[in-house]
Parts: structure tokens; sequence; C-alpha cells
């Protein structure tokens, strides 16, 4: 009914915009990963020829993530961190998704909303608010001294890595909430019946059909909240000053704000990128799979 | 079943428990399939919402602290104190008009774009399609950080022609809400289907009058539901601003919600942030009254809702 | 910059380093048509070495107090006696470091121009931009490490004194023909600050300032009990200066890669001890009380006093050391005429506004809380005017505290730059 070349022509500016604005500047980091540098201003000189690369800042900095070295541990940091955010925010965000697909009858609407309404709720926002709480005199420490269960006020902000973890977790699980909800909503209920029926009990029921037919969902809002997570510097630096807990992102904040090596700081990038892009790629395989089968 | 038995007594197995009865049997068992679920999620719920209620309540604290509750001010911190507060303050009023601009200017570009790039690929087949459906899906899963520098040194060694400021700012907020609109509006495509334009040709109607009078109303939901997510995240977003801010005129809200928590923060920096909710709140609350009269035709009473709001805004295609 | 401008100096810094032979770094130049002129260059270059001061960027010597620096002149300043020009004027500065009432609205009236500010970050970010060409200004501020670099990359233009009498008049003898800028060829100076430590007396009860050295409080098992609210300053060379001068080495230019090592794990060896937060907003929490001591500049402990501390707190508990001159780090910053500019008389009237007397006081006493380089101001008249708290004399500076002896951060070559950048970031992973 409508011409071939309409939605290619639809698609065109979109498509066009992303090309600039998304792959070019990715080539822009590449170009000053392996650029030089002016030696008068230390601003970075991109090579665009491949053929005028120079490797030898993107090697010591690879260097850099040889076990034992600068890199290395906070590599190792933020995956520890990023792992454990992500575990706790399933552990927490899945039950509470679960629930309002499948079971919140009259309370649907109001849980939903309720749910929903931290999405809308600035990042910055939760994060000032959840400093607030934490601080030495914050409403968090009187509680835990008015209930008698520490006698001190103990020190949430000052470089306790479990107070970046939880951050992260409070900071990131409605990203994860949403998606999840949406997913296993999608579920068909009448396999779960199918499954009641065939003499599955509730948990059965659960671990067999519910779980594997959820696994594309928690796959998909995993990977939305853990590539983000990577890249966080800004969360480290509010709910805890100190270098202790230190993110990649920060080692890359510090190379571009500044100083004679910018063609670090984008390699770093690229190393991070890299990185994310074997997860991103599973992702995107498994996407595509998926849409594959809702095309058929 | 017969729910009467001799003399009228109500059968056993129906009488209707005690309170203690019903507490005792949901503590024996509190594990018992929903109540688990039950706790978790309100708690999660207060969890998550506590601390922003009480960020927002100490907006109107009379004092400077933001820890400490010296009593209430309905608008010593939004407008009433003559140097700090957000109207008077120049700093948070510029961070706020920042923020809005940013967030029109992203909404008015995003959306038509996106909403054509859906179109376009939801329908468009062959590999081209599969490679700008593919470049359309990175900037979900992208870092920030990552797209932030890579937008400023595009900006720097390449675009050379547009400085770190308000524009940069607002391509860069472009190019990720872009993707959040194509999936919003290829979600609600797909609960569409073809049917009412085939409908539509097989009653006469040319290609032209079919996407302007049956294709476009339908995804007008979807289009209103992209609006207000692109203005959220629009508002939300810190990285990408940061990254091509100019200097403190071109700072946004959640910066400078960021700098005063690294410094001595002062409840004005709480009312900025709380206004930002209260707006964003608004324009959920109204997107939500709308959706519901726009699809009103589409639901009937009893029927399980596939294409709710939620549903449409967090369905990542799966 | 020209790709065929940083050919050349690579091939005078390949001279200078010794990479190259005379003959073969004028055969170079002369591909570049350089031949004539090649020779004083490459004498130039020579000279620096010859003097025993290291050749910096560009080929300019690394100014240090004791070896005072001529920047090479790029050009010749505007005539004097010109006619102001028309509006807008543009200045470059940090966000809140001058004042828009005392200082801006008084220039706009004067001149009758309306004066737009453009902020940076930090110096790094201001270099960045004035090289890219990305903001249009007609005056930046600046530091003194910076201006060999300004000047080789022809970013600032020469100043004609004629139009600033107030250099004369009111600054400090010693900043008038500074090391880092002889004959005030291209700057002149704005606020002065020395880095030290900043304590609140009501929280931390040891005598710091009575102490053999007080550096050692972050390093002192006895700071455990204050794990978690003390700061070092987010700043590279402040930072590792710190931990260098702990170990009383005093040499804050080095480049030597074992100092910078030992200052890194000294540094790391911190975190154990006092687990300091690394930021610069010490002005306010100092005075809230959410750090209880942080290695600060002394502006802020002024600021922190007179603007940031609470109604009806103590004043008094506010504490400053500094370990005095030739074993504390003393700074200046300064203002400069770019050389893109379209309005120079303006800018050079705006340098002459800046060291106005009163306007410096007011911007001082009124806002900024960093002590400009007048020597009219003197501490003992700011404590009777009630602006000084008394204990906080010793914020203040005086001629004497600058000059030949003093330390200073100063320029350092590009290779130094990269050492002290990658022992920060090192600092910074904790690892």
């Amino acid at each position: 009914m409508y011409p071939k070349w309409l939605w290619p022509v639809f698609a065109v500016p979109g498509v066009l915009w992303l090309i600039l604005l998304f792959l070019v500047p990715f080539y822009a980091v590449i170009g000053v990963a392996f650029g030089g540098v002016d030696p008068i201003f230390m601003n970075a000189v991109p090579n665009w020829n491949p053929a005028d690369w120079q490797f030898d800042s993107m090697l010591t900095t690879l260097g850099g993530f040889l076990p034992g070295n600068q890199y290395w541990a906070v590599l190792l940091r933020t995956t520890v961190y990023v792992a454990l955010a992500l575990a706790g925010s399933l552990l927490l965000g899945y039950p509470v998704a679960y629930y309002i697909s499948r079971h919140a009858k009259r309370t649907k609407g109001i849980l939903l909303a309720l749910v929903v309404l931290p999405f809308w709720v600035s990042y910055m926002m939760r994060m000032l608010a959840w400093v607030n709480l934490f601080s030495p005199n914050g409403f968090v420490n009187k509680f835990l001294l008015w209930t008698h269960i520490v006698n001190t006020p103990p020190d949430w902000l000052n470089g306790n890595p479990a107070s970046v973890v939880l951050g992260l977790i409070y900071g990131y699980i409605p990203y994860l909430i949403l998606p999840l909800l949406a997913a296993l909503d999608r579920i068909d209920r009448s396999i779960l019946e199918a499954a009641r029926d065939l003499g599955a009990n509730p948990a059965e029921a659960f671990y067999h059909v519910t779980l594997p037919l959820s696994k594309p969902g928690i796959l998909g809002a995993s990977v939305i909240i853990a590539l983000p997570m990577f890249g966080d510097y800004y969360t480290p630096n509010i709910v805890s000053g100190s270098p202790r807990t230190s993110m990649l992102g920060n080692q890359i904040d510090i190379f571009f704000h500044g100083g004679p090596q910018p063609s670090v700081g984008a390699a770093l990038t690229l190393i991070l990128s890299a990185f994310l892009a074997v997860l991103m790629a599973y992702y995107m395989v498994t996407i595509a799979k998926a849409q594959k089968e809702l095309q058929a | 079943m017969s729910a009467v038995t001799e003399h009228g007594a109500p059968p056993r197995g129906l009488v209707e428990p005690t309170l203690g009865k019903k507490i005792r049997s949901w503590v024996a068992n509190p594990w018992g399939h929903p109540r688990f679920l039950v706790v978790i999620t309100w708690l999660y719920v207060v969890i998550s919402i506590v601390p922003a209620v009480v960020a927002i309540q100490f907006s109107f604290n009379a004092g400077r602290s933001v820890t400490a509750w010296q009593g209430f001010d309905l608008t010593r911190w939004y407008f009433g104190d003559p140097a700090y507060s957000v109207w008077h303050d120049p700093r948070l009023q510029h961070a706020f008009w920042q923020s809005l601009k940013l967030a029109g200017l992203d909404m008015a570009i995003a959306t038509p774009l996106g909403v054509l790039l859906a179109l376009g690929l939801a329908r468009w087949r062959g590999p081209l399609a599969s490679a700008s459906n593919f470049i359309m899906l990175f900037p979900l899963v992208t870092p920030e950080l990552m797209m932030g520098v890579s937008l400023f040194l595009v900006f720097l060694h390449i675009f050379k022609f547009i400085q770190p400021g308000t524009t940069a700012q607002v391509l860069g907020h472009v190019t990720f809400s872009l993707s959040y609109v194509v999936v919003i509006v290829r979600g609600r495509l797909f609960s569409i289907g073809k049917q009412y334009e085939e409908a539509a040709a097989d009653l006469g109607a040319t290609p032209a009058e079919s996407l302007r009078l049956v294709l476009l109303p339908l995804l007008l939901p979807a289009v209103f539901s992209s609006l207000m997510m692109v203005f959220a995240i629009s508002i939300d977003d810190f990285v990408i601003s940061q990254w091509l801010s100019c200097g403190s005129e071109c700072d946004t809200v959640p910066i400078r919600v960021y700098s005063s928590t690294r410094g001595a923060p002062l409840p004005s920096v709480n009312a900025l942030a709380a206004i930002m909710v209260y707006m964003t709140l608004s324009a959920i609350g109204i997107a939500y009254l709308v959706y519901r009269f726009m699809t009103r035709g589409e639901r009937r009473s009893g029927e399980h809702q596939r294409g709710g709001m939620v549903q449409t805004m967090g369905g990542f295609d799966m | 910059m020209a790709k065929r401008d940083l050919q050349i100096e690579s091939i005078l810094t390949g001279y200078r380093r010794g990479f190259l032979s005379r003959r073969a770094a004028l055969k170079a130049l002369g591909a570049f048509g350089l031949a004539a002129g090649a020779s004083p260059l490459l004498d130039f270059a020579a000279l620096a070495d010859e003097a025993g001061k290291q050749a910096g960027i560009g080929g300019i010597p690394l100014a240090r107090p004791d070896k005072p620096v001529t920047l090479p002149v790029n050009g010749s300043p505007i005539k004097s006696g010109m006619e102001p020009e028309k509006g807008p004027f543009n200045i470059f500065n940090y966000q809140d470091y001058v004042d828009q009432k005392s200082v801006i609205d008084t220039f706009s009236k004067k001149y009758n121009v309306e004066v737009v500010l453009t902020t940076f970050d930090s110096m790094d970010q201001a270099i960045t931009r004035l090289a890219s060409g990305s903001v249009d200004a007609d005056s930046t501020n600046i530091t003194p490490d910076r201006l060999a670099q300004a000047v080789a990359g022809k970013l600032i233009q020469p100043i004609n004194q004629d139009y600033i009498p107030n250099l004369g008049k009111n600054i400090f003898k010693s900043l008038q023909n500074p090391y880092y800028d002889q004959g005030s060829q291209y700057s002149v100076p704005y606020n002065l600050y020395s880095t030290g430590i900043g304590w609140r007396s009501d929280k931390v009860k040891e005598d710091i300032a009575g102490m053999a050295n007080p550096w050692s409080v972050f390093w002192d098992d006895n700071s455990k009990k204050y794990s978690g609210y003390f700061g070092i300053l987010d700043d590279t060379r402040e930072s590792l200066g710190m931990a260098m001068m702990y170990r009383g080495q005093y040499d804050v230019n080095t480049e030597d890669s074992d100092l910078l090592e030992k200052a890194l794990a000294d540094l790391k060896a911190t975190v154990p001890v006092c687990n300091p937060k690394i930021n610069i907003t010490e002005y306010q929490t100092l005075a809230d009380g959410s750090m209880y001591l942080h290695q600060s500049w002394s502006g802020d402990l002024l600021g922190a006093a007179v603007f940031y501390m609470p109604e009806g707190a103590d004043k008094s508990v506010l504490q400053y050391w500094w370990p005095g001159k030739g074993k504390g780090v003393v700074q200046n910053d300064c203002w400069s005429i770019l050389a893109k500019s379209k309005k120079p008389v303006l800018a050079h009237l705006w340098l002459n506004h800046l060291l106005d007397s009163e306007v410096s006081y007011n911007n001082f006493t009124g806002f900024t809380g960093y002590q400009p380089a007048q020597a009219a101001i003197n501490a003992d008249q700011l404590v009777k005017d009630g602006i000084l708290p008394a204990q906080l004399k010793n914020t203040i500076l005086t001629e004497d505290d600058l000059g030949a002896g003093s330390l200073q951060y100063g320029a350092l070559t590009a290779k130094g730059q990269a050492l002290w950048q990658n022992a920060y970031a090192r600092f910074n992973s904790g690892a």
C-alpha cells in the first residue's frame, strides 16, 4: 500500500542524526586516542588517517590495566561494585516487579504509580536526598541512635564502599524495575495456568516456567542498568569523596579536564567501550534473536 | 457446595477467621506466595520514595540546615530569602530556566525525528534496516560518560563551529533521547498492528490520507508518552550537560545539585530540585490523563491491558 | 595551531633536548624556509640551557622565584592615549571570583560599556578553550605557570603600562616586576594566597600550629579518631606538594620521578590513617562543621569566616596555619589581555580598574575573601575594621612573603606535567 521508498525516507533523518552525533563522535575518540599532543597547549591533535595513528599512548594505558597496576585496581573495584549493585537491584527489584505484574489486583494501579514515581524524580535529587539522610547528623543516624542499634553514629559518607554500592542500587533500581515489569507483564498467563494444571506447585511453576520466560526481561533490564553503571563517576563523588572508592569513570574524568595527556583519557574511554562492547554484543544478539521470533 | 448445615449454623470450614487467627496464619507462613512479596514491594516503595519526600520536606525548612528540622517555612527557600532562595539566587534561577530550555528544545526536536525514525525502522526491511536498527539501539546501553566524552571531543575537533554551550547540549540531549522515542513509538505500532491502515486502504484511502487520518491519530498516545519521557530524561540528564557546558551560564539543575552535594548544601537546592519534581509529576499526571482519554476507545472493562502506559514506556522490544 | 608551527616547535625542542645536532636542526628548519632566521632561534634555545634554566614550553625558560624570566615580546603593545572602545566587553574568569556589584557594575558605569562574563571551571579548561578559539574574550584571569604557555601560543598581548597607573601606585613592589613576567609585560597581579592547614579548634583539640611538623597531622596515628573529617585539596600540585613538604622536600617544582613516587606513596599513606576527602569546598564545609580540618588556601578561611559561617556562630574557632616563606607555598594569579581582543584599550582600563584600591578592597571584603596584591592592605587594619577575625591574621600575606626565596608552583615541562598528572591519577585511583 505504501510506496517502498517511504519508510527508508522516514528513517533517514534520524539515522543521519545518529551517525553524525553518535558514530562520528566515537571516531573522534579514536582519533584522539591514537593522536598526538600539541606541544604548546597540550591539546589533543587527533589523527584521522589510520596510517598516522600513534600507538604508544594506547599501549602505555593498556599496560596500566595489567594486574597490580593503577587501572587494574580501579577496573576490579568498578566491576565488583557494578556486580554487587546489579545483584542487589535484581534481588530487590525482581520480587517487586513480579508481585506487581502477577499478584497485585486491587492495588496494582497505585503500586504501579508508586513504583514508577522514583523514575520521574531526577537522579541527582534522589542522590541529594540520600546524602542528606545519611549525613552524620541526618535522619538515618538519628534513628539508629534513638533505637540504640549503634552507640556512635556510623560514618556513611566517608569512603565507605558499602555506601557506594547502596547508592548505586538506590539510584539505578527504578531503571531496572520498569523494563522488568513490562517484560513480566508480557508473559502469557495461560502458560502458567497450563503448568499448574499439569500438577506443578507454585514454586515449581515459578522456577520452571516464569523464571525462564522472564530471562530476556531480566537480561534486558540488567544491561540497561549495568552498562551505564560502568561509566558512573558522579555517584562515588557524591556519596564518598575518597579515592578508596573511585571508579573507572573518575580516572577518565581526571585526564580529560585538563593536563597534558588527553590521549590517555581517550584511550581509557576506548578500552572501557571495548570492555562493554562484549556485553553489548551479547545483548544485541539476544535482542535480534527475540525480534526475529516476534516478527516471524 | 452447600453453604448451610443444620439449624443455620455456619459451616465449619467457612467461619470468618478472627484477627488473631489471621495474623497467626500470616506469620506461620510468611513465605506464602504473595505475603513475602507484599512486604518487599511495600518496603521498596517506602525506601525509594521516603528520601525524596524528606528532601522535599527540607525545602520547607525554616533554618539553613538540610539535616536538622528547624520549623516550617513555606516560602523561604522558594522565593522568600532575598539572597539564597531559588527566585533570588541568580545561579539557581538560571539553572532552572536552562533545564527547561534544554528540555523544551529536546522535546521539539527528538519527538518528530524519533517518530519518523520509529515508523521507518519498524516497516523497512533489508540489511540497511537492520544496521540502522542496530545503530538506534546503541545509545540506550552506552554509558553517558562515553557519550559525553565523545561529544565533547567531536565538538572540539570536528564540528568546531559548535562551541560547548546550549546548542551543543541540545544536540547531545536529542541524540540520547531519540532511542527512547523510537522504542516507545515502535511498541505502540506493534500493538496497533496493520489492521487499521489496511482497512483504510480497502476503503480507498491514499497512502498520505492513511498516514494522516489513521496512523498518526492512533500513534498520538505514544507521541504523548514520548514527549513526557523526553522531558523527564532531559531534565534528569547530568553527564552530557556537564561535559558540553560552557561554564556557569549553561549549568542545569542536576549540575547545580551535584555541586552543592559536594560542598555545603542549603535548602534552596532542595527547593530547586523539588520544583523540578513538581513539574515532572504534573507533566506525568497530565500525560496519564490524556493517554487514558486518547485510548478510551481501546479499553473494554475487565480486559487485561496490554497497551497500558507502563508497557508502552517500559516496553523495550523483547 | 598550524601544523607548521608545531613541527618547528618540535625541532627546537629536539635541539634543546639534545636529540638533534645544531646542523640537523638548521637543516630541518631550512625545510620550513627558516634557514635565514634559524640561527638566532637556535641561539636563544641554547642560551636558555646555558643560563642553567630549564627550557619549558615554546622554548621559554621555566620561571622560578630565584630565576626570573623575561618573556619574549610577540608584537608591540597598543599606543598610548587612545580612546576606549564601545562595548560589549568580555571577561573570562572563574565563577564567583569577581564581584558583580563593586567591580563589574562600577566598570560598566564608568566607561559606559556592557560587561559580559564567561566562566571556566579550571585553568586547564580555560587554556584549552582559549587555544581552540571557542571563547571570544578580551581579558582573562590566568595563573603565572600558564603565562609562558600563553605567550608561546600567542594567546595574550603585551600591555602598555601607561594605561595602568595603578600598577605602580598600589601594588606590592615585588609583584610589579614578578619573576614570571619581568617588567610586567603581559600581566598584572590579582589575588594572593598561601596554602596551609585550616581547621576548627572546637573539633580538633590538638595545637596544630604548635607541632614540630604540622603537616604530619595527616599521617599521625593520633588522627585516626578524625577519620573522614579531614580533607586534602583536589589539585594535582597542591596535594603532591603537601606530601613533599611533609618530608621537608621543598623543591615543589621537581620533575624527578623518584621524588614524585615518594610523594605519591606518602599521599596514599594518609588514606588508612585519616581517610581524607578530596575536594575544594573547604570554605563551606569548615564553616558548617562537616569538615574538621582541611588543607586550605588562605582565602578560604577568610571566606568561611566572613561569608559562610552560620548566623550567630563563633568565628573564633576557625584557625589557619601556614609554614612561612620558603617552607610553604604562596601563589598569586593575574589578569592578561588576549591577543585577539578587539577592545584592547578597554582591556587595559579594566586591568587598571581591578587594581584600584577601593575597587579591590570592596571586591575582597565584600565578595571573594581573597587578598588582592594591594600594598595598602594590612592585617591589623582588617581586624580593627571587624572584617578579619583576630586569630586569622596569618591569612594575610605581606610584601616580604613574596619574591626571591618564596616557594611557588611554577610552570613545568610537558614531561613534568605528565609525571605529576599520572601520580595524581594514581592517588585518585585508590590503587
